[in-house]
């Protein structure tokens, strides 16, 4: 066990840069109000993960004026509808939203149908095509099952667009799991490169229920950025740029989800509740500072 | 829902140790400063049930605040030191502290339990705060033990709460394990657990139903840690590899001659 007085988990090797827009900067209290909007999302940072939506909606309620930044700014879990014309299922976001009804990256029809959705530009379409080929390849090398859709976007400057992944499990009938990410990213045509931003939510949920353990439930989520410029030859590097990105980043926060989620959770109980007495620990602790210190002279 | 069945249940929900964030958040959200009456209910049975603690005025050792040492009207006593006092929910204060006589055919039943649940609190809690109330007409016992630790500059808040009620006449005790812990750096992850605890011969003694207690709360933090690691192995592994098949990452530039099924050897799990 390392020094107890720094255990935030800023020292797990993860070379990210953390500058999520203003979902979880930490409000400073001046003794005058907050804004609403940074109220909302800190009160939605502290509440149970597992219920944002519902608190999303509560949220709104009290104060309609929210709604619009509330959606674009919180990560809920991706809900899943069918493709009429491939029949396969997609993921739906804000982003491929309009009005209520969700573009398919399959067949680029809105599901129910409407008239003149927005769709990409030719060019951005057939990188979005290649971008779904490309991801689903990903989904299955990973995640081994679930379902991946990518939507783009026109930029002025370039484009923009967003991975989605979803997967869910029940390795027995006491406990089941779900794993969705939200990668959303930017990109600036430059002269031969281009400049990406990218922000990652991975939203994990877990949870077991039976008579020996009882009920335990492990939700929730976190949120990383990074940017990067990579070279670009034509449309085609683009969508092996965006892909090396979201490959290293979700390597990266699996890795953080894992420390979090068994590794500090699991400290936090044993600081909270001692399995051995505290008696024999402290005397312990004597017998080898003693040690220690017997050493050194 | 009602505006305030929706604030109840953020107050209700917050997290070990943040109910003031809460309170701050939901002030601004409504942009009204006076939410403090209205929320009283809800405070209320946040306090109670998370066995919120307080230092009486004068007095070094915290007291816990719970339904089982409730007088009504706001006030709440203590065995130890053998008073009452006012509590306010919304603030979390401790005033008007009276001395209180504990009233009670199981007087030293009552005060050996505390007694020995200090004792094992202290070899097991690196700080907790306990209490042992008479309950239902003097027919049962509340055994009640909360430990929190706030750690809000690393982002973490911790509370472990346990409750049980003994029933002198038949040796019964049963009870309900909880454990709440927030960790929210750049992110927000909960871990919420509830384990009922039924023992249906306890003894009568305080040693005896402490030795129960002991146990059942052993057991339960080393089914936990089990827990955390089967969760690891199982579920977590299943939803997503941390390497491909092959223990390569991708090569994108070749990712259209992937094939799937075929190339890479994981074959679908549906």
């Amino acid at each position: 066990m390392g020094d107890a007085t720094d255990d935030s988990l800023s020292g797990v090797g993860l070379a990210l840069t953390v500058l999520h827009p203003s979902i979880y900067s930490l409000q400073r209290y001046t003794g005058k109000m907050a804004d609403p909007i940074d109220s909302a999302l800190d009160l939605l940072r502290r509440l149970n993960p597992k219920d944002v939506k519902r608190n999303v909606d509560h949220i709104v309620e009290l104060n309609p004026s929210l709604e619009e930044d509330l959606l674009e700014s919180v990560d809920i879990p991706l809900s899943v509808k069918k493709c009429s014309k491939t029949k396969r299922d997609f993921l739906c976001c804000d982003y491929n939203r309009d009005g209520d009804s969700w573009r398919s990256p399959w067949s680029n029809d809105f599901e129910p149908p409407i008239q003149e959705g927005v769709t990409p530009s030719d060019r951005v379409r057939k990188m979005e095509v290649k971008a779904n080929e490309a991801f689903d390849v990903y989904r299955e090398l990973y995640f081994e099952g679930g379902i991946s859709s990518v939507y783009l976007w026109d930029m002025d400057d370039g484009f923009a667009g967003c991975v989605l992944l979803k997967k869910a499990v029940n390795p027995s009938s006491q406990s089941a799991g779900s794993w969705d990410s939200i990668h959303v990213f930017d990109a600036q045509d430059r002269a031969r490169t281009a400049h990406y931003k990218l922000t990652s939510t991975v939203i994990l949920s877990l949870g077991t229920n039976s008579d020996s353990l009882g009920a335990l439930d492990l939700s929730g989520n976190m949120v990383r950025q990074v940017e990067q410029d990579m070279a670009v030859e034509d449309d085609g590097s683009h969508v092996a740029n965006i892909g090396k990105m979201v490959e290293d980043m979700e390597l990266k926060m699996r890795n953080l989800l894992q420390e979090v989620y068994f590794g500090k959770a699991k400290d936090v109980v044993g600081d909270l509740r001692s399995i051995p007495p505290l008696s024999q620990t402290n005397r312990d602790r004597a017998t080898q500072r003693e040690m220690i210190s017997s050493m050194g002279k | 829902m009602s505006r305030i069945e929706a604030l109840s249940s953020f107050v209700e929900s917050a997290p070990p140790g943040e109910l003031t964030e809460v309170t701050k958040a939901i002030k601004s959200i409504l942009g009204e400063d006076a939410v403090e009456s209205e929320l009283a209910p809800a405070y209320q049975k946040y306090n109670e049930e998370q066995f919120s603690t307080v230092k009486l005025p004068g007095g070094s050792a915290e007291v816990l605040v719970s339904p089982y040492n409730s007088l009504g009207d706001g006030r709440y006593y203590d065995v130890e030191s053998a008073s009452s006092f006012a509590f306010e929910h919304a603030t979390g204060q401790a005033s008007e502290v009276q001395s209180y006589a504990l009233e009670s055919a199981h007087e030293d039943l009552v005060k050996s339990l505390v007694k020995s649940l200090s004792t094992h609190a202290s070899e097991h809690y690196p700080k907790s705060t306990a209490g042992v109330y008479p309950i239902e007409d003097d027919s049962q016992l509340a055994i009640v033990t909360v430990a929190n630790k706030y750690s809000p500059t690393n982002y973490w808040n911790g509370r472990w709460r346990s409750s049980y009620i003994f029933t002198p006449e038949s040796g019964n005790l049963t009870g309900t394990i909880n454990v709440d812990v927030h960790y929210y750096e750049d992110g927000n992850v909960r871990l919420l657990t509830k384990k009922d605890v039924s023992v249906s011969s306890a003894g009568g003694s305080a040693a005896e139903v402490m030795k129960q207690i002991a146990t059942a709360e052993k057991t339960y933090q080393e089914d936990l840690n089990k827990a955390f690691g089967s969760l690891s192995e199982g579920a977590f592994k299943q939803l997503r590899r941390q390497l491909p098949i092959t223990r390569q990452k991708i090569e994108w530039e070749k990712i259209s001659g992937y094939r799937l099924g075929q190339d890479i050897g994981g074959g679908r799990t549906k």
